[in-house]
């Protein structure tokens, strides 16, 4: 079965970072990639819900994330929740929003769409800038994230706290592999690939498609999680649509069709970030010339190259 | 010296110590043993339209660290700068100094970030308990309120209540002797500009009753057109403006303003226009603008402060900011307690920095202090001054009062519960 099998691959991946550790190869900057690679990933996979399977390109997905990181500072910096409830509490209201926002954005399609979910992001980020009583404005949320252990994980020690992170990472992409193998994401794609029809055949596109900006805003939130509890903090760039844009490049250097994609997507563009804000000060024009050459030299993302490759390959064998 | 180490090696170390030498004039170095160097991380802004933050702060840290290793470092330990570019995002911030703690195994953070990043590598170092010096944030209360303070965590920058006291007690006698009661305010519309607007108006008002405001315009950080903002201040007609705008937003004012003809009817108070990167930017400089210092290298009036200034402009062609002098006294308060730990215990040395005093060209009275109450730098100088349009720029400055600022700051700090 798939679930079973995609589950024992996470459960592998999750074993060999926790392993790493009595082998002497697990450095400090691995344990720090493994966080933002978790919390980034997250946020590229999530979007691709939309992109890849719904084809609604989403323009202010980062509105989510930044929802789901000052939602659970807040609820931290009460001293009364525990992390695993303020976890699905961030959530569930970040879900909330992407119910009330999705319910005016996907009745329309295209560019009308990407630009509403843009103009709802910002109207977000507007709105966390002057309610400065309650999120500290531009300065972001100060003051710490307490981070009481539970269950024997302490997530201010780096090394639980990434081994967490991966385990979101990998459980949400269960479970968003698990939504896309149904019925439900059987439906996503036909409607993509022709929403007449699927109208036509009775299926609610309204219905649909909101689920699925539900869905994906919800994953997102618990990007925005793991990130406050990286950086102890949310700021106003979380909700920002130069945040969205990161994700639509990530799932551009990766790659749209394949699920795991958007991961790949994720890692690279942190790799090629961290290197090149090792060696220049000319940080956008370097990742620029880099991603135009990979936009414009393989035409769509790594990984669907590689795959559509593979599957040439196979299919010219006798 | 050993003759069976790589040629290479050997040429590279005698040519490093040879320019050190070259740059300040110690022509007797000992060939120390290198040792591992002490690394200090330094997350700032180094590309963007504030680059000048992390470029100065960065220059000025160099010429320091160049003259401690000159001189032998800690026992023959040269300190190594790692500096990395966070652009200005505060996550980016917060990861440059998680990673410069964790893979590059930095003892000592300089965070050389404005507020927004300060604040998130604030958070940071609270967790790891690494030594930190905030070289940059000038906001208030990332040490005036008692629940930012933890024990590795210290400011060696200006604070914007320092400034607020000492510009309100200029205002408030300016406007007493040249009777300026009608005021407005054009100041940047984020934390910082609201913050130390208040706190300048709070004082000025409080030193002088007469003062009122009668409006206030609020510009976006980074606007490119004042057009809007001027013509509210033309139609009110005050007395006098006050504004914290800064770096490019202020130069863009001032020459917007001047075509508009603002300055001929009102006395413009610029908290930070005495820097040399805006005050050579601006084309025509209005004369008499007051403003208060931010680093000037006839004030303090000394000779350490125009060497500092001289070697600084000699290596880089340009002349030191504000952030330039407050990078050169964190290095010196940090080696200076380096070598009086004898080592790099994080907790000795910080013990070490609380109450530190030292010899400084930058202090009013030719000391700065780390207080230990709160652990941040007293005592630098703080003047106002009017502007004239040729070198040195700004004439007349009047030196504020500390006994004044400590005793204000304190009242202010009850009014808050952080007493």
């Amino acid at each position: 079965m798939g679930f079973g099998r995609d589950s024992a691959i996470a459960l592998a991946v999750l074993l060999v970072f926790i392993l790493l550790e009595f082998t002497g190869l697990r450095s400090a900057g691995l344990v720090d990639f493994a966080i933002r690679f978790a919390t980034f990933g997250l946020l590229a996979l999530s979007l691709n819900l939309l992109i890849g399977s719904a084809g609604l390109v989403s323009f202010g997905h980062a509105a989510y994330f930044g929802m789901g990181a000052y939602s659970f500072g807040l609820l931290m910096q009460t001293g009364a929740w525990s992390v695993p409830a303020a976890i699905m509490a961030a959530v569930a209201m970040t879900a909330l929003l992407a119910l009330i926002i999705g319910a005016l954005c996907v009745r329309l399609s295209e560019i009308y769409f990407a630009f509403l979910t843009l103009a709802f992001q910002m109207l977000l980020h507007s709105l966390i800038l002057s309610w400065i009583g309650l999120t500290g404005g531009d300065q972001g949320l100060m003051g710490g994230i307490p981070k009481p252990p539970f269950l024997g994980v302490d997530l201010a020690r780096q090394d639980h706290l990434a081994a967490f992170s991966l385990f979101c990472l990998v459980a949400s992409a269960v479970a968003l592999r698990q939504i896309l193998r149904s019925p439900f994401g059987a439906a996503l794609r036909m409607l993509r690939d022709n929403p007449d029809r699927a109208a036509f055949l009775g299926l609610s596109v309204f219905r649909y498609r909101l689920a699925a900006f539900v869905i994906a805003g919800s994953f997102a939130g618990l990007a925005g999680v793991l990130m406050s509890l990286y950086v102890s903090g949310a700021f106003p760039s979380f909700a920002f649509w130069t945040t969205s844009g990161e994700a639509i490049f990530m799932i551009m250097l990766g790659g749209v069709s394949v699920f795991l994609g958007p991961l790949v997507g994720a890692a690279i563009f942190l790799m090629l970030n961290d290197w090149i804000t090792a060696v220049t000060e000319h940080h956008g024009l370097f990742l620029g010339i880099i991603l135009l050459i990979i936009v414009l030299g393989l035409r769509k993302g790594l990984l669907d190259f590689a795959f559509e490759h593979w599957r040439a390959r196979k299919g010219s064998q006798p | 010296m050993s003759t069976s180490k790589p040629a290479g090696l050997h040429r590279r170390r005698l040519i490093g110590a040879g320019t050190a030498a070259a740059i300040t004039g110690f022509p007797n170095i000992g060939f120390t043993q290198a040792r591992q160097p002490i690394k200090i991380g330094v997350p700032t802004i180094l590309s963007g339209r504030v680059a000048q933050l992390g470029i100065s702060s960065r220059n000025a840290m160099q010429i320091e660290v160049d003259a401690f290793n000159a001189s032998g470092g800690l026992d023959g330990r040269p300190i190594e700068l790692i500096v990395r570019d966070s652009r200005g995002v505060p996550a980016e911030a917060a990861r440059l100094a998680r990673e410069m703690i964790s893979s590059d195994a930095v003892e000592f953070l300089f965070d050389a970030e404005p507020s927004s990043g300060g604040f998130a590598i604030h958070e940071v170092v609270r967790e790891t308990g690494t030594v930190t010096l905030h070289i940059n944030s000038e906001t208030s209360s990332l040490t005036a309120d008692p629940r930012q303070r933890f024990w590795n965590a210290f400011r060696v920058a200006r604070q914007g209540i320092h400034d607020s006291i000492a510009g309100g007690y200029y205002a408030a006698s300016v406007a007493r002797s040249r009777n300026l009661r009608r005021w407005m305010t054009i100041s940047p519309d984020y934390a910082y500009g609201r913050d130390t607007t208040a706190e300048f108006v709070e004082f000025a008002r409080g030193f002088n009753a007469d003062i009122q405001i009668t409006g206030e315009t609020w510009p976006r950080l980074f606007q490119a057109d004042y057009t809007e903002n001027i013509t509210r201040l033309n139609q009110g007609r005050p007395q006098a403006v006050y504004s914290c705008l800064w770096a490019g937003d202020l130069v863009t004012f001032v020459e917007q303003a001047s075509i508009f003809g603002l300055f001929a009817q009102s006395q413009l108070f610029a908290v930070n226009m005495a820097d040399y990167t805006t005050l050579q930017q601006v084309r025509n400089l209005p004369r008499g603008v007051h403003s208060g210092n931010r680093y000037l290298r006839n004030f303090p009036p000394v000779p350490g402060n125009l060497a500092f200034a001289t070697e600084y402009n000699r290596r880089f062609n340009t002349f030191p900011t504000n952030w330039s002098w407050q990078s050169a006294t964190a290095v010196r308060l940090l080696t200076t307690a380096l070598r009086q730990v004898g080592g790099t215990n994080p907790r000795e040395v910080a013990a070490k920095l609380k109450g530190m005093t030292i010899e400084s060209p930058f202090g009013a009275e030719g000391t700065v202090t780390m207080r230990a109450e709160d652990q941040t730098l007293v005592d630098y100088a703080i003047g106002w001054g009017t502007t004239i349009s040729a070198d040195p720029f700004v004439e007349n400055m009047q030196k504020a009062d500390w006994a004044t600022i400590r005793r204000l700051e304190a009242e202010w700090k009850r009014g808050k519960g952080w007493g």
